[in-house]
Parts: C-alpha cells; sequence; structure tokens
C-alpha cells in the first residue's frame, strides 16, 4: 500500500476517534447524552462506525488500488496479507483492502437504505394501526402476522427469483419490504399507549387531523423505540445481505459488498481463509458496534430511567 | 464438593468405558474379497432408473446395477466394433448390413434370479423409446428400427440407415431393464417408479439402501458371472458442493471422488498424505457464447455479435491461456473448437484465432466500434459495445471465467456486465434467445456426432442451438464426417469442421477440462475409463495387507 | 378465554392460506423453467415437454390452483420432479433432521442463554459481566454462516474434533451398535448445532439480562430484599419467575426462526434437513416441494406464536386476553 493511504488510513482513525470525543462533549449537558456514554461499549460503536464511515466516503484516498483491478490473475491470486497487500489478494488477484474499503461503501448503503424502507413502512403501518384500532388495526395486524408466518429467507428467495436479477435498488427495497413487521408491532404498542394521555385528547378537541395528530404529538412521542430499532435494523440488514450473497443472490458482481466477498471466498476456506475471514470481520464489527449503540441508545432515551 | 466431583468423574469413565465395550472390534473380513470404499459424491440421484436420468451420480450408481450388451474399451473408440467389450452379448454378428445379431451370455442373471434374456432387451428398447417414458436418451436411438427377441439367448437390432457409429449406438446408450419387473408399471409413471428407489439390478454390484440425502449403498454380488468384483461395499455420501466433498476427502471421511475440479482442491488432495491423484480426460468443455440473433428476437441479427469480425475481435482480445492458467491451474486446455479432451477427433494444434489485443482493437475500429465520448467504451453510432452475459450462478468455473473476460474485456474498450442467475433461468432464457452471451458448457458422450450437430447446426434451432449458430459449409462439413466410411475420412472432415467454425467464433472457447480424480492410496489396479470413472470399478481391489478398520465392517 | 382462542385458531387458518396461495401465485410467475434434469447434458425438448405435461406443469394458473387445491384436500402433497418422488415422502425424511437439528440448537440456546444471562445479572457491571458481555455482543453479530464456515474449517478440517459435515459415519453407524451409532450421531450433531445455538445463546443472554435487570428494579423486589430475604431467594422467586415469562414469548418467536435460520448452516454441514430441501426446490422451480414446505413452515409459525400467546395467557393472569390481540 502506499504511503499517502497509510497517512490517510491513520488520519482516519484519528477522526474517528475525535468525533467519539466530540460527541461525548456535545452531548454531557442532556442526561440522555450521558446515560449514553455510561456504557463503555458504546463509545468503541461509536468510534467504529465513524471509523468505517469515513473509509468508506474517502475510499480512494485510504487504498491505492482500484476494487475492479485484476493485478496478475495467474501470480497474484489468493495470496496471503503481506505488505503491498495488507489484506491479502483474493481469487481474482484483486487487492482485499481496497475491496474492504469500497464494500464498506455498498454494505453500508444497502444496509441504510434498507433499514430507512423498513422503518418508515413498519411507523406508518404501526402508527395508523394503533391510531385509528378496530377493523383498521386488525386488517394491517393480520397481514403483518402474513408477513411474518413467511420464513424470510424463503420469502426473499421467491421475491429474487420473480425479478431474476435485483439491481441495487431493487434488492435494497425487496430486502426492507420483507423487515418492517417487527418494527410495526413495536411502533403500534407505543402508540397504542400514548394516545390515551392528555396531550393527544387536547389535540383532537382542537380539531387536529389525524395526520397531524400521529405526526406532531404521538411519534416524536413514541420515537425511542423506533430510533433503537433503526440501529438495530441495520444490523440485521447487513446480516440478511450476506445471507443472501452466500446463497448467490445479493449485489450482483463485480461491485464488492462484504457479503458477496464471503461467498467468493468461502469454497477457498481452507487455503485462502483471509478472503473469508476480512469481510466477515468487518460486518461482525459494524454489527457490533450499531448492537452496541443501539442498546446504549434505548438505556439513554428510555424515559422510564429517568428516577434512577 | 470433591465427593461430587469423585462422583461425577466415575460416571464419565463408566460412561466411556460402556461405550468403547460396544465398539466390538470383530474379526471381520480378512482376504481378497474385503473393502469398503466411500465416495464423496457432489449431489444426490433423483431415480435410479436409467431410461429416467441423466443425472452424474444416478448414471455412476447405474454402472454397478445394470449392464449393457457391450461397453466401449479404455481407448473410448465410437466407431466400428472392434475396441467394444462383450458384457451382456458375449458374441455379435452382422447380419447384413442393416441388421446386428447379438448372443447373449447365459450365465447372467438379474438380483432375483431370473436369468437375462432377450427379450429383456427388446423389452428395454421399447421402454427407452415409448415416448410416455419421455426419455433423454431416445433421441439418440432413433436410427434403430427395432429390436426384437429372436431366442431367449438372442437379440435381433434392425437399423434404418448405415453409417460408422451404428454398433455404438445399439450398446452405449441403453442399460438393460428386467422386464418381468417392469412391465406391470405404467409408462407414464416410470418417472417415479418406486423401482427407481429400491432398483433390482444385473450388474457387479447389488442395491442395498438409499437414505435420503445421505447415503446410497451397494455391495458387490460374489456371484456376478464376469468376475466377482474386489471391493466388497461401495457407498456414495451426498455432500452439498465440491468444498465439502474435497474437505471430506482430505479429512479422510471418505475414499474417493472422480472430479475435483478447482486447482485448490488438487493441491489440497496432493497435500494429503493418504490420497494418490489420477488425472484423466475430461469429457466437458465451455465457452461464451454469442447470440448470433437479436436478444429476444430471433428474426434480427444480434447487432453486436451479428458480425463475424466483430466476434473475432472478440476472442482475440482474450487471453484464454492465461484465464485457463488462472482457473484451472495446469489441468485443463484450451480447445481449438467445440470439443472436449474426451473426443478422438481432440487436436489442440487446430488453427485457432491467436490472442492478440493490438489486432483486435484495430478489427474494432476497423467496423465501426470507435470510443468517440472518451468514457473507455467503444460505441458505433451512439450505440455502446456493451452487452450482458448469463452465468450459472452455481457454476463457480463459470463465474470465475465470466469476471475474468469482463476484465479482458474493459482493457479494448468492450464493456461485459454479468447476470449471475439460476440454473432454470438460464435454461429458459437461453432457450427463448432472450440473452446476449451466455456461459456455457456440456459434458459430452464419448462421440462428435452426438454433440455437434444437437448444438452446432441447423439441425440444433429450438433444440441445443441457443446461439443460432447457422453455417451450411459447417452443417455439410458435420455430416460428412458423421457418414465417413472410415475413420481417415472422419477425421479430415471433422479437422475441416472445427476449424471452420473456430474461424467462425460464435463463441469463445475457454476450456476442455481434465478431470483429477483422487482415490485413497490402499486402494489398487484403480483403472478409470474417462467417459465414466465408475466403469470398472469392479476391477479395483484392497491387497489383503492394506485393509483398514472400516474395510473389515461385516455387514 | 375460548371464544378468543376460536377467533386466534381461525385467524391462523386464514393466514396459512393466504400464504401458501401467494406461494403459489409468486413460484408461477418467477422466470425459470422447471429444472427436469442437468443442464450440461443434452436435452430432448420433446421428452422434456412430455414430462412437464405429466408432471401438470402445464396449463392455465386457475385450472393449476385448483386441482393443487382439491389435491390439498385429499392430503396429498403432490409429487416433485427434482426429487421424482412425492414430496410428503421427500417431506417426511428431511424434517426429523431440521427438527433434531433445531431443538439441540435451542436446547443450547435456552440453557447457555439463560444461565449466561441470569449469572451476568447476579454479576452486573462487574468484571465477569462486562467480559462476557462483549463476548455474547460479539457471537450475536457475526453472520451464522460465515461463524459456521469458520467452526467447521478450524474443528472439522484443521484439528479433526469434528466431522465435516453429514449426520452419522455411513460406514461404521448402524453396524457396530446401536449405541455407537447414537454416540456418532451425537458427534454429527456436534457442531452444527452449537454454531446455531451458541448464536442465538448470545442473544437470548443479552436478553435475559436485561429482563432480569428490569425486573430486579421493580418495587416488590426491593421490597422482598428490604424484608431480608437472601439474595438467591430473591434471584430465583421473583426475578427469574418474572423474567421466564418474557422467555416464552421469545421461545415461540425463536422456533420458526431457527427453521430457517438452519437453511445455510444445513448447506455448510451437509445437513439433510428441510431448509436445505426447500432452498434447493426454490431454486430449482421444484413448485410442489415449495409449496409444500411454505405451508408446513407457516403452519408452524403460526402455531409457535399461538402456542407462545396460549402459555403467556396461562402463566401470568395479569395479562388480560385483549392486550394479545
Amino acid at each position: 500500500m502506499t504511503l499517502q493511504a497509510w497517512f490517510a488510513l491513520l488520519a482516519a482513525l484519528a477522526l474517528a476517534a475525535w468525533a467519539v470525543g466530540a460527541l461525548r462533549r456535545r452531548t454531557a449537558r442532556h442526561e440522555a447524552g450521558r446515560r449514553f456514554f455510561r456504557h463503555p461499549t458504546a463509545a468503541w460503536g461509536i468510534g467504529i462506525l465513524a471509523f468505517f464511515a469515513i473509509v468508506a466516503v474517502a475510499a480512494p484516498l485510504v487504498t491505492s488500488f482500484d476494487p475492479r483491478q485484476q493485478l496478475d490473475i495467474v501470480r497474484l491470486k489468493n495470496q496471503p496479507p503481506s505488505w503491498s497487500y495488507i489484506l491479502g489478494t483474493d481469487l481474482y488477484s484483486r487487492d482485499l483492502w481496497t475491496r474492504v474499503a469500497y464494500g464498506a461503501r455498498i454494505s453500508l448503503m444497502v444496509g441504510a437504505l434498507g433499514m430507512l424502507v423498513a422503518v418508515t413502512l413498519g411507523t406508518l403501518v404501526g402508527a395508523v394501526a394503533g391510531y385509528y384500532r378496530r377493523w383498521v388495526d386488525a386488517v394491517l395486524m393480520r397481514g403483518v402476522d402474513v408477513g411474518l408466518a413467511l420464513p424470510r429467507i424463503f420469502v426473499l428467495l421467491i421475491a429474487i427469483a420473480l425479478f431474476g436479477r435485483l439491481p441495487l435498488a431493487l434488492l435494497v427495497l425487496v430486502i426492507g419490504f420483507t423487515s418492517w413487521f417487527g418494527t410495526s408491532r413495536l411502533v403500534r404498542a407505543e402508540v397504542l399507549s400514548v394516545r390515551e394521555r392528555d396531550f393527544v385528547a387536547a389535540a383532537r378537541a382542537v380539531g387536529a387531523g389525524a395526520a397531524r395528530v400521529i405526526f406532531r404529538h404521538v411519534l416524536p412521542n413514541a420515537a425511542a423505540p423506533i430510533i433503537v430499532s433503526a440501529a438495530l435494523g441495520i444490523g440485521n440488514v447487513l446480516l440478511l445481505e450476506a445471507a443472501l450473497s452466500f446463497l448467490g443472490i445479493g449485489v450482483p458482481p463485480p461491485a464488492p459488498s462484504w457479503g458477496n466477498m464471503i461467498a467468493d471466498g468461502a469454497p477457498y476456506l481452507a487455503t485462502a481463509p483471509w478472503t473469508t475471514l476480512f469481510p466477515g470481520l468487518a460486518i461482525a464489527l459494524v454489527v457490533m458496534a450499531l448492537n452496541a449503540v443501539g442498546d446504549a441508545l434505548r438505556d439513554a432515551l428510555d424515559p422510564r430511567q429517568e428516577a434512577m | 464438593m470433591l465427593s461430587a466431583m469423585l462422583r461425577l468423574r466415575r460416571l464419565v469413565l463408566v460412561v466411556a468405558a460402556l461405550g468403547l465395550a460396544s465398539c466390538q472390534r470383530s474379526p471381520g473380513c480378512t482376504g481378497e474379497y474385503c473393502g469398503t470404499l466411500v465416495f464423496a459424491a457432489v449431489g444426490e440421484p433423483d431415480i435410479l432408473l436409467p431410461p429416467s436420468t441423466q443425472e452424474a451420480v444416478s448414471r455412476d450408481i447405474e454402472e454397478q446395477l445394470f449392464l449393457k450388451l457391450a461397453d466401449i474399451g479404455l481407448s473410448t473408440n465410437t466407431v466400428g466394433d472392434e475396441d467394444f467389450q462383450p458384457i451382456l452379448a458375449e458374441r455379435w454378428e452382422w447380419d447384413g448390413p442393416l441388421t446386428l445379431v447379438f448372443h447373449l451370455d447365459s450365465r447372467a442373471r438379474w438380483q432375483d434370479g431370473q436369468p437375462v434374456t432377450a427379450s429383456d432387451v427388446a423389452f428395454t428398447f421399447d421402454a427407452y423409446t415409448d415416448s410416455a417414458v419421455a426419455s433423454p436418451y431416445r433421441a439418440a436411438l432413433r436410427r434403430i428400427a427395432s429390436v426384437k427377441a429372436r431366442d431367449p439367448e438372442t437379440a435381433v437390432f434392425r437399423f434404418r440407415e448405415r453409417y460408422p457409429e451404428m454398433f455404438y449406438d445399439a450398446v452405449y446408450h441403453m442399460r438393460v431393464l428386467p422386464g418381468h419387473l417392469l412391465r406391470g408399471v405404467p409408462r407414464d409413471q416410470w418417472k417415479t417408479a418406486p423401482f427407481g428407489r429400491q432398483p433390482v439390478g444385473n450388474g457387479p454390484y447389488r442395491f442395498v439402501a438409499w437414505k435420503a440425502g445421505q447415503t446410497i449403498e451397494l455391495v458387490a454380488d460374489s456371484t456376478f458371472f464376469l468376475g466377482r468384483p474386489g471391493i466388497r461395499h461401495l457407498i456414495w455420501r451426498f455432500t452439498p458442493d465440491i468444498v465439502v466433498a474435497a474437505t471430506q476427502l482430505v479429512a479422510d471421511q471418505a475414499d474417493g471422488r472422480e472430479q475435483l475440479v478447482t486447482p485448490d482442491n488438487i493441491a489440497r488432495a496432493r497435500a494429503a498424505p493418504q490420497l494418490t491423484i489420477y488425472p484423466y480426460r475430461g469429457a466437458t468443455y465451455g465457452y461464451l457464447g454469442f447470440n448470433l440473433a437479436a436478444n429476444g428476437d430471433t428474426m434480427q441479427p444480434h447487432p453486436i455479435f451479428g458480425d463475424r469480425e466483430v466476434r473475432r475481435a472478440l476472442t482475440m482480445a482474450v487471453d484464454r491461456a492465461r484465464l485457463l492458467k488462472s482457473v484451472f491451474g495446469d489441468f485443463a486446455q484450451v480447445p481449438p473448437g467445440p470439443m472436449s479432451q474426451l473426443w478422438w477427433i481432440w487436436d489442440p494444434e487446430l488453427r485457432q484465432l491467436p490472442y492478440d489485443t493490438v489486432q483486435a482493437g484495430r478489427l474494432l475500429s476497423a467496423r465501426g466500434w470507435r470510443d468517440s465520448d472518451h468514457d473507455g467504451i467503444r460505441d458505433r453510432g451512439g450505440q455502446p459495445l456493451s452487452f450482458r452475459v448469463l452465468v450459472t450462478s452455481t457454476s463457480a468455473i463459470r463465474r470465475q471465467y465470466a469476471r475474468l473476460l469482463q476484465e479482458q474485456f474493459r482493457l479494448v474498450g468492450v464493456q461485459m456486465d454479468i447476470d449471475e442467475v439460476e440454473a432454470s433461468v438460464v435454461s429458459e432464457r437461453a432457450a427463448a434467445g432472450k440473452f446476449d452471451a451466455v456461459m456455457l458448457a456440456w459434458n459430452t458422450d464419448p462421440t462428435p456426432s452426438s454433440g455437434v450437430p444437437q448444438v452446432w447446426t441447423r439441425g440444433g434451432f429450438g433444440r441445443s442451438n441457443y446461439l443460432r449458430y447457422d453455417n451450411p459449409a459447417f452443417d455439410r462439413l458435420v455430416d460428412r464426417a458423421t457418414a465417413a466410411a472410415t475413420r481417415d475420412q472422419a477425421r479430415a472432415a471433422w479437422r475441416a469442421a472445427v476449424e471452420t467454425i473456430s474461424a467462425d467464433a460464435p463463441g469463445i472457447f475457454l476450456f476442455a477440462t481434465d478431470n483429477v480424480a483422487a482415490f485413497h492410496n490402499r486402494v489398487a489396479d484403480v483403472r478409470i475409463r474417462p467417459d465414466s470413472w465408475a466403469a470398472l470399478l469392479r476391477t479395483w481391489r484392497i491387497p489383503p495387507d492394506r485393509l483398514i478398520d472400516r474395510d473389515r465392517v461385516e455387514r | 378465554m375460548t371464544a378468543w382462542l376460536v377467533r386466534r385458531v381461525a385467524a391462523s387458518v386464514a393466514i396459512v392460506f393466504v400464504v401458501v396461495t401467494l406461494t403459489f401465485i409468486l413460484m408461477d410467475l418467477a422466470p425459470g423453467k422447471p429444472m427436469l434434469g442437468p443442464t450440461e447434458r443434452l436435452a430432448d425438448p420433446e421428452a422434456e415437454a412430455e414430462l412437464r405435461r405429466q408432471f401438470g406443469l402445464d396449463g392455465p394458473l386457475g385450472v393449476r390452483y385448483v386441482s393443487y387445491l382439491r389435491q390439498l384436500a385429499r392430503g396429498n402433497l403432490g409429487a416433485s420432479f427434482g426429487l421424482r418422488r412425492p414430496v410428503a415422502d421427500a417431506l417426511a425424511e428431511a424434517i426429523p433432521n431440521t427438527l433434531l437439528l433445531a431443538g439441540a440448537a435451542l436446547l443450547i440456546d435456552f440453557l447457555i442463554g439463560l444461565g449466561l444471562g441470569v449469572y451476568q445479572a447476579l454479576r452486573v457491571h462487574r468484571l465477569p459481566d462486562v467480559a462476557l458481555g462483549n463476548v455474547t455482543l460479539f457471537l450475536y453479530s457475526v453472520p451464522t454462516f460465515w461463524l459456521g464456515l469458520i467452526l467447521l474449517l478450524v474443528f472439522g478440517a484443521w484439528l479433526r474434533w469434528f466431522p465435516v459435515g453429514g449426520m452419522s459415519d455411513p460406514v461404521l453407524c448402524p453396524t457396530v451398535s446401536s449405541f455407537y451409532c447414537t454416540m456418532d450421531r451425537l458427534w454429527h450433531l456436534a457442531l452444527p448445532a452449537l454454531t446455531l445455538g451458541i448464536v442465538g445463546a448470545a442473544g437470548t443472554a443479552r436478553f435475559q439480562r436485561a429482563a432480569m435487570l428490569e425486573v430486579a428494579g421493580q418495587d416488590y423486589v426491593r421490597t422482598a430484599r428490604a424484608k431480608g430475604a437472601s439474595e438467591r431467594r430473591v434471584v430465583l422467586r421473583h426475578q427469574l419467575r418474572n423474567a421466564l415469562l418474557s422467555f416464552i414469548t421469545l421461545f415461540g418467536l425463536a422456533f420458526p426462526f431457527l427453521l430457517t435460520g438452519a437453511v445455510l448452516i444445513e448447506t455448510i454441514f451437509a445437513w439433510p434437513g428441510m431448509g436445505r430441501l426447500a432452498t434447493d426446490a426454490i431454486l430449482r422451480r421444484d413448485f410442489p416441494v415449495v409449496n409444500a414446505a411454505v405451508l408446513l413452515a407457516s403452519t408452524l409459525v403460526v402455531t409457535g406464536s399461538l402456542l407462545a400467546d396460549v402459555l403467556l395467557a396461562v402463566a401470568d393472569p395479569r395479562l388480560r386476553v385483549r392486550d394479545l390481540a
């Protein structure tokens, strides 16, 4: 790897550490912020996420090769880590660290967008079901049950079978469409409990429309579980993308995603384990960070903890 | 606390002792005819009824259970009848130019004791060619008019026309079936017949058990009329993919595998102390096929691939030897045309297009494909030189090739996008002509006469000629080759045909595999016939001094 | 209570019906010819057309759907053209294998997860809790199949402590003795069940720890402690029992997930279970098997969730039926 890339990498690490410190200082004034950083893993989580986000954005700076470049398909394929190729090379003699860095872009983007779709849908459905109750609630929740009744892997396999090869956008949408059921239940429960409170009754007495009541009064108070489920949701989408790629139907080549890198490297695990190890570790680290952050968020935003 | 620990330890010891005691080391089998071989198979048979399946593992197992009238020799020559070995038929003669008479070996028996008779042979032909059975082998038997039983030990084949491979067609495709057991099964139920899960055959091995998803077990028939098999038990163990199979093999949990496929697996097998490597000629060849007709419209030529010079240029842009080395290491060769190493016409020295990127670039520019907007991709009249290739997601080799090709094309300004889809989708789209390019591979029979016409001539339209390659000169050469009276005439015609198609470049012919098998080194007399590795299993043996534990098990 | 139960069962049946219909339609719309043989061998188009006709794969969607329903009503799940046998037979052989794997994984999940969660809650914020917390966090975050691949490589291929896939030793298992065979099967079951179970246990441990801590802060527990009850008593009688209720819900949700989460593990460890059967069938467009597998899986899911709700209502009289709906 070139010297510039090394410097850029160290700079990224430093930037991530600084970001954690800065966040900590900014939120020290709020009770929630202090509660958040009481968890030691939360700081690490933010740091790891920041690092990967920086690497994803600045991928050309922290790497010295092109992710699609096949360096020498006869002599440089499946090479172990060395000074020139710090994480080794893969089956097509492409530098692994470069692909992990560029893969961060796609994996994180799929994760974030997929989660966005899932949380948006789930929140909408859950809010509407919880607010209107009775038959609207019954129909929607039965729909959620249908969605939960079908094993997710099968749904995805069938959905992907339907569309043949999925372009990235469609893949994100499909993943999102199959991941919102849990969120909707969560949101519905929150909405049900919030809707009986005084300020909601007051708003309705004044004549506010349903949408206004939901969005301006009910949802902000139900925000906590939504945010937590969002943080955890990204992790689930990442793991799902990896599983789909392993089955041969994830992000299409040659674009690198951590999932399809694991799938590519799996047949050579015995002789070139680094090709599967590093993308898997990347996923594990990011999902760990997300889970840690999600847990800490849950703790921080939970109003019932106020008394303690 | 201490007493609790002691009690626990005593319990563990008792359990362990019981366990060991139950592992009786029975004296077991000793001598010449012992042995258990476990094969790590990829996939699982669908049904063990010969006319109903072409699945590889099914065919390997059927090889042990059901016999043919005669079988090809180690030279895999398919012309004439001199190189064939008598199996069920102990001798044969020609009774006129279109009539072939087989005399069956009177010692041949079905495993329920009944003798194998000529009426079984006639019944077999009737079943293979019955449209209700829908056998994939039916087309291969179309030039045989009838098979009749003259008497219980004489079967008479009558042909429609005279051609060099008459004997081959008579004996190679059909495995003789027990008429007395299958006559009662309605023909349209053969595809799911219970007989196929509990077959009764006449071969050197007898069916024992099929544990779905796990194993199939066969045991040697000690009274087999052509000689008692050396290995007593054969067990096929099913694994979902080649990697698990190779890992089992290397970890000594299986005794052999007929094909290791990747150089990685071969290196691991080489490094394993208990295995011996056996390379042999492979029956597969693979290529990147160009759709000569438009994507989705077979009446129009393809805007890119309809142009012969463009196809030739694309072929010259690819360093096939280097790609081969990267994917297969030393265990494959670049075929000059659509041929596998198994075919007797195999000749890597035949004229083919060279690797020359400069010439390729010049040709493309000459045909109007220039990079006018400097985006790295050539274009002509506003259309970029860009296409999509269909690749079966389950074939690691073809996927690997697709990605390597993608990069090779990028270097000459051609953009190829990869559609990795399931085999069922590739099948459907290829047959319907809804593709630009497709990565294909064929597992061939020992003779080019069956493979080439169906895939590369006009007669293959609607069959397996997905690319719609149509060259009347090539078709004439193929006809001449398949009808030629002598091998030399045939060889000359095939050479000309292969050079013609190579020059037309309907596809880039990428690899013709060498198969590399690995078997436990205690097995002696390992003979592998390249067209069917398991054909000579009954001649293998394990010398008594090399028996290991699993060989001695009495089952 | 009975009225609620009847309504729930009726709703469950309706859900399963909708799911099966949806699957039928979707699989039909999916591109790809049903695979009737290996694609690298030359095929005979007439033979394939005849086979398709014999297997009932031709004809308009509506007609096929109706005949499928009629077949189902008679208890016939159809014949698989990929496996060349009745679907019911194939399922009957695959399901026990998946149940074995899922059951063993669930057992490991429950035992280790519960134990860890309780232990962590008792030592909250001290070193064992923090260390274990990080370990469970990691295990909860890895892709299960990736963990399986690595465990198989390290413990199967390199150390040879466990076999490389499969359910039993094909040579020695049935013959030597049934005790040996049982041990052998357990030995083959160990690695895949551990892979599935450990990841699940990590999640369960985190959940259980949180549940127990939540209960610990509540008034009645503090009262018990203030009254002088021993720590052990407090834990066992109050925290554990109440946390157990939340565990039952988790169980109801976990079981179907194990069935589907097992798909990738079954592939990696060559375990002939239902997940692998169904996945192969989807990829091969083997409709009869897919429909039957989906029918089975969705039935199990709704039954599992129904059971969990019933158990919860029975175990905790405070939960009124209305809240569960």
